[in-house]
């Protein structure tokens, strides 16, 4: 697998450099989309723009935690698909299952009007 | 094994002369990655499953109840609105009633995320067999991941025993806090999210701070070391960032929605 660490051309019991540049990259990225999410909820009222803001910046954040932190973008394109392809069943069950929500909601507060 | 057993075409030797590296001769690793490493990946996948099963109850429930329309400034606990997040998670430890709404969830966010970090500098560190690295890095994660777990036992704390303003119900009796039947923030499911989300969601953390001190007690003991690779950190690893990810989501939809 794909390592960020260099071990080639080290005498034998030496230890290699860290290079964590990358790690506190990603870490103040996630930190930043984090309050950019703070911003919106106390300067937007709740609207269904402001939830797809939200959703947006959590897949945003989900990427950055699995390709860099999980090492998944620099795995084999076959094991990415692996784990995406099935991820999104997901997409389709929360998209079915609000609507449902809406539409019993919908029912139980007309129906006695 | 003494003997190949396979079919060969009869022209080809009793003996192999050279190893046989076909696709479907064996030992091949299509992805890259150990048996362990994948299985990893496959479980990960499992529970984002049962998790994305929680997460969307939860919508559904909540969008099968009414939402609150007025000014923010005017909103009331009650069982005819689904609650707004930062109304019920205002509190903040040692500042008694004082509001401040999301403040202790950000903070418990960045402990999160920190101790994620902790856990990548760790697995790096076992890529340069840096054993002192290695363990320095693990106790940090520890430590975050204990913390959170603190924060959380708080928060439950906090939102079982309630706010100061009660709840008056229908009969006129005042109502605090919350358990699995009632609660005064709103309708009972609200409640019952709360405890069955961020509770599955905090068992997960406190396996993996058991897998991180058994990870520390054997990197201390030199167990990688001997092995040759610290790929268990990894795999550990690929767990504990999963549970970061976890509450980037539970995050979202429980107290910013």
């Amino acid at each position: 697998m794909a390592s960020h660490a260099t071990t080639e051309h080290l005498a034998p019991g030496e230890i290699a450099k860290p290079n964590t540049g990358w790690i506190w990259r990603v870490f103040f990225i996630l930190v930043g989309i984090t309050a950019v999410e703070f911003v919106f909820v106390f300067l937007m009222h709740p609207s269904t723009l402001r939830n797809s803001i939200f959703i947006g910046l959590t897949i945003l954040k989900a990427f950055f935690i699995v390709a860099e932190f999980m090492h998944l973008k620099h795995e084999t394109k076959g094991l990415i698909w692996t784990i995406l392809v099935p991820v999104t069943l997901l997409i389709w069950l929360l998209v079915a299952l609000i609507t449902e929500g809406s539409f019993m909601g919908e029912v139980l507060q007309n129906m006695f009007k | 094994m003494s003997q190949p057993t396979t079919l060969q075409p009869a022209a080809a030797s009793a003996t192999l002369d050279a190893p046989r590296t076909g696709n479907w001769d064996g030992g091949n690793e299509p992805f890259k990655a150990s048996y362990g490493k994948l299985m990893m990946w496959f479980f990960l996948l499992s529970d984002a499953f049962t998790f994305a099963a929680f997460l969307t109850t939860y919508g559904m429930i909540r969008h099968k109840h009414e939402v609150f329309t007025g000014e923010a400034k005017d909103f009331v606990f009650n069982t005819r609105w689904w609650p707004i997040p930062d109304h019920v998670f205002n509190a903040f430890p040692g500042m008694g009633e004082a509001n401040v709404p999301l403040g202790f969830v950000a903070l418990m966010t960045m402990i999160l995320i920190l101790s994620s970090v902790t856990m990548v500098l760790a697995v790096e560190a076992g890529q340069r067999m840096d054993k002192a690295d290695v363990q320095k890095w693990l106790l940090w994660t520890i430590l975050f991941g204990t913390t959170f777990l603190a924060s959380q036992a708080w928060e439950w704390t906090h939102f079982i025993n309630g706010h100061a303003e009660p709840t008056i119900m229908a009969d006129g009796t005042k109502f605090f806090g919350a358990n699995l039947h009632m609660n005064q923030y709103g309708p009972v499911l609200f409640a019952d999210l709360f405890f069955f989300i961020t509770g599955f969601h905090g068992t997960h953390v406190f396996s993996g701070v058991c897998l991180l001190v058994w990870c520390f007690i054997a990197t201390t003991n030199g167990t990688f070391e001997k092995r040759g690779h610290y790929e268990m950190i990894e795999k550990i690893g690929l767990y504990w960032h999963f549970v970061d990810l976890v509450w980037v989501f539970v995050f979202t939809f429980f107290y910013l929605v």
